[in-house]
């Protein structure tokens, strides 16, 4: 409950700072929410629930937890950290699905549908109606990989303490790890960087961009603040030398 | 009268061949609601059959055994128990023509016991084991294949071995009538030796592909027609060679949201004459033996389309099949023989207010029409039905399954030998319990 009330002072404090910016919000469609509402019922329900709360019967057999969808808080975002997702964003996720999670790729179901389930999924948060959708950050052509590079990369680690949640050698097991819980309170655990791709994709371009807007919800940040273009690349070519197998 | 029994025995088989099959298991393992593959269980949406040609596959890291927990069991079961009528005209007896009527629940129904998914990444199973009612009288292997999946990393190469069904316009193990199955399917020239049917599983092998979502399909068949195992006195008995494609398309249309187009083709070899012998009493064919194989062929197209919002649509297929069968398949040396056929079904998924049950009502009907060049058997069949889903969760189904089906058979009931054989006219019944765990 207490990090629920973090989560919704968050939510209320970057609502203010929204309206104090004067960016609009973009509200769905409703004739394609209205739609998405009959695909979101045949797709998604069984473990986002019925009202989109991430209560669904098979929710609690689900690991990790379906998404939260009226909270308004999306972990895989090209937009900073704290922002709404774009609508490119969601479609994304709904598109290609979420590796090593139960959200599958819908890629099958038809483009409209695909496209009308963004709208409804934005309905269902008011947020959607109130804050300006986030704008994607600017990623940086990455820079040639070189030994130098990666060792900066691990100086970067160091910096901003990644061992501390995803261990020494990036397996997950830092020394917070077992402590760590999501914006609704259930555990979470840092990602394995030794097993394979993230949970989003598995381009270098999805490291940096994981590492520059953080992901909403958990307690992995954004370095946007801390560390420059550079040093997010040589971090993200640095955690891609600890992967032992695919 | 052997004419006769044989029509008979063929809608016999026709009632008790028309289960299909559905994978519970599958919404278990993924936690997802049957609808999110199906039209409606059983029918596949695209999701579904994306997901059956990438070897029951998301390719999302939580697919083979060893990412699953230990306690996950990839077998479900499936059984219709139904009060069941039939009535058919126009049957010989010694007293002339007579109808015959059965009704009835059979006890205990029959049951389909299926196992399938994956074995490792990329090699995938089905098991199928079904019948163990009294009117089966037997269980048998409705299907046993392995597939590997993604040959050279391509969704374009898979290779399946074993008996499996083949890509049909419209599957006949998933089709969501349970008293008839698609007529044309298993349609012949009366007096035919060749007993393939295209609804059956067969034994072979398959190399089929597709694009990264379905749109585009293939699939090329080796197989032992159906019937014909062991027969042919050569390494591959009763050969057949079948291929299937299928394109489809999305149009910027609520009405028409999706069309596919599709066509097929078959060539088959049969065997007419085999060594006999009469050591046990009449002169018996002596299966290895066959020999002196003539062709017959299948040759198709079919439209399917969706009318309203895809996730709840109206889905219709119409199919057309063309076979010829040379002369001398008919074992009495009479010409060559075709036909002319196919279906028309709609399937009608309503939407209603949000639940888990989402869908809960299907509506259904189909058109079946067979005509021949010559000779008996021309049909024309209509079945009309409903199903309400008890359930449809992301755990098993359950529908209320209510299906009436009548059809004419020209030229294969009674006859007295001074003017045709009549027409025979069936009528069936059903109502009963589909659940699937």
């Amino acid at each position: 409950m207490h990090t629920a009330r973090i989560a919704a002072g968050a939510a209320l404090a970057l609502s203010l700072a929204a309206l104090a910016s004067g960016a609009a919000a973009t509200p769905p469609d409703a004739a394609a929410a209205a739609r998405g509402h009959k695909a979101f019922d045949r797709y998604c329900v069984s473990c986002h629930g019925v009202a989109g709360d991430g209560r669904g019967p098979t929710a609690d057999f689900i690991d990790p937890r379906p998404r939260v969808l009226t909270s308004g808080i999306f972990k895989f975002r090209s937009t900073p950290s704290g922002d709404l997702p774009t609508d490119a964003d969601l479609l994304k996720t709904i598109t290609n699905g979420l590796h090593t999670t139960y959200m599958p790729r819908w890629s099958a179901a038809t483009e409209r549908e695909r496209e009308d389930l963004v709208q409804y999924v934005k309905s269902l948060s008011p947020r959607f109606t109130t804050d300006p959708q986030g704008k994607p950050i600017t990623i940086p052509p990455p820079p040639a990989v070189t030994p130098q590079l990666v060792q900066q990369g691990k100086q970067v680690w160091d910096k901003v303490q990644c061992a501390a949640c995803h261990g020494d050698g990036g397996q997950g097991d830092g020394a917070s790890a077992s402590g760590l819980h999501d914006d609704w309170g259930y555990p979470i655990r840092p990602h394995d960087f030794t097993r394979g791709p993230l949970k989003v994709g598995d381009a270098p371009e999805d490291l940096y961009r994981a590492f520059m807007t953080g992901l909403n919800g958990t307690p992995m940040p954004s370095f946007a603040d801390s560390i420059s273009a550079d040093e997010a690349w040589a971090l993200v070519f640095y955690v891609r030398t600890l992967r032992k197998s695919d | 009268m052997m004419r006769s029994l044989r029509w008979s025995l063929a809608l016999l088989l026709a009632v008790i061949a028309a289960r299909a099959e559905a994978f519970p298991a599958f919404a278990r393992k993924y936690g997802m609601s049957c609808s999110a593959c199906h039209v409606a269980w059983p029918i596949f949406n695209q999701v579904g059959q994306n997901f059956r040609d990438n070897g029951y596959q998301f390719g999302l890291g939580k697919d083979d055994p060893i990412s699953l927990s230990g306690d996950y069991v990839p077998i479900s079961l499936r059984t219709t128990a139904a009060y069941q009528y039939t009535r058919v005209t126009n049957q010989t007896s010694d007293a002339g023509p007579i109808t015959v009527q059965t009704g009835g629940v059979p006890i205990p129904p029959g049951v389909d016991i299926l196992t399938g998914g994956l074995i490792a990444r990329d090699i995938s199973y089905l098991v199928v084991v079904t019948g163990f009612s009294p009117s089966d009288n037997a269980s048998f292997m409705e299907s046993a294949w392995v597939r590997l999946d993604n040959l050279g990393g391509s969704g374009w190469f898979n290779l399946r071995i074993g008996k499996f069904e083949l890509d049909q316009p419209a599957s006949s193990h998933r089709n969501v009538t349970l008293t008839y199955g698609y007529a044309a399917y298993g349609a012949h020239p009366a007096g035919s030796l060749v007993q393939f049917d295209m609804g059956e599983n067969q034994v072979g092998l398959e190399l089929d592909g597709h694009d990264a979502r379905s749109t585009t399909r293939y699939s090329l068949s080796l197989t032992s027609a159906n019937g014909g195992e062991g027969l042919s006195g050569n390494g591959w008995s009763s050969p057949m060679l079948y291929g299937h494609v299928q394109k489809s398309f999305e149009l910027p249309s609520l009405v028409v949201p999706w069309v596919r187009v599709g066509a097929l083709g078959a060539v088959g070899w049969w065997p007419t004459a085999f060594a006999q012998d009469s050591s046990s009493g009449g002169p018996q064919p002596i299966p290895g033996t066959g020999r002196n194989h003539k062709n017959f062929y299948r040759g198709g197209a079919e439209l399917s389309w969706l009318m309203g919002y895809p996730s709840t649509p109206l889905f219709w297929t119409v199919a057309y099949l063309y076979g010829k069968e040379n002369a001398g398949l008919a074992g009495d040396g009479s010409a060559a023989n075709s036909f002319n056929g196919g279906f028309a079904e709609v399937d009608w998924v309503p939407f209603s207010e949000s639940s888990y049950d989402a869908t809960p009502w299907m509506f259904f009907g189909r058109y079946d029409l067979v005509r021949f060049q010559h000779g008996p058997g021309d049909t024309d069949g209509g079945t009309i039905g409903a199903r309400r889903y008890l359930a449809l969760g992301p755990r098993a189904s359950a529908a209320i399954h209510v299906e009436g089906h009548v059809d004419k058979v020209k030229g294969v009931g009674w006859t007295d030998g001074s003017a045709p054989p009549r027409d025979v006219q069936t009528q069936a019944f059903m109502a009963g319990i589909d659940f699937d765990f």
